[in-house]
């Protein structure tokens, strides 16, 4: 059973330079919601980034892992690749 | 032998089995669950794959995304995937997404959960639903 230690460790090791934020949300070790930064989100769509992360889990998710809850974050410093990437605002 | 009756039409082809004890047939024969999920996609401009129906989802993740759509008045087709777990597995062949609910627009997959209640908070979900 993955813990969300686990779980940030493999995606922040799977994209480079990712920071994962995830918590174990019903503490039960199957259900995460986790927030990604990536300046590899850059100019893709949010379908995209989501498939890049779901990726590194292929068939555990929907297995162990009963659900990995997402929300995907470009740095505010990174470059832009042409397509318009979702920035979520921050508070001020 | 599977009474679930979801609310909106359910695009298998009549007589498909929805339940089955037997062993998934091979996947590289004719394969009747792809087409009619290839199908479903195309023929309605809002379509989505959902656990339990809209009336009585059968997931958080399933409920909150038909109520954003309902929220929007939207009309949608609904299809559940817990009949037959090769629903869902033929799903996420097409779609290349892992999770349920998958919701499609125009014939492409909008997105899961997350994504549809993002676009649900920012406007974008009602304009891409126009």
């Amino acid at each position: 059973m993955p813990s969300a230690e686990d779980i940030s460790k493999r995606i922040e090791t799977a994209i480079a330079g990712a920071t994962a934020d995830v918590e174990d949300y019903t503490g039960t070790g199957d259900h995460f919601r986790a927030t990604v930064t990536a300046a590899a989100f850059a100019g893709r769509s949010r379908i995209e980034q989501h498939r890049l992360v779901y990726e590194i889990f292929g068939t555990e998710i929907g297995g162990p892992i009963h659900a990995l809850s997402l929300k995907t974050l470009v740095p505010q410093d990174a470059p832009s690749e042409g397509a318009p990437t979702p920035q979520p605002t921050t508070t001020q | 032998m599977s009474s679930t009756t979801p609310s909106t039409e359910l695009p298998m082809s009549p007589g498909q089995p929805v339940a089955s004890a037997a062993p998934v047939a091979s996947a590289s024969e004719a394969n009747p669950i792809h087409d009619a999920i290839a199908e479903a996609i195309a023929e309605h401009k809002v379509i989505l794959f959902m656990k339990g129906t809209p009336e009585a989802p059968a997931c958080g993740f399933s409920a909150r995304t038909v109520a954003a759509l309902q929220e929007l008045d939207t009309p949608f087709a609904a299809v559940d995937i817990l009949p037959d777990p090769r629903i869902r597995q033929e799903l996420s062949a097409i779609s290349n997404w892992p999770t349920i609910p998958q919701l499609f627009v125009n014939g492409e997959l909008l997105g899961g959960c997350d994504i549809v209640m993002e676009m649900h908070e920012s406007g974008e979900l009602a304009e891409a639903l126009v």
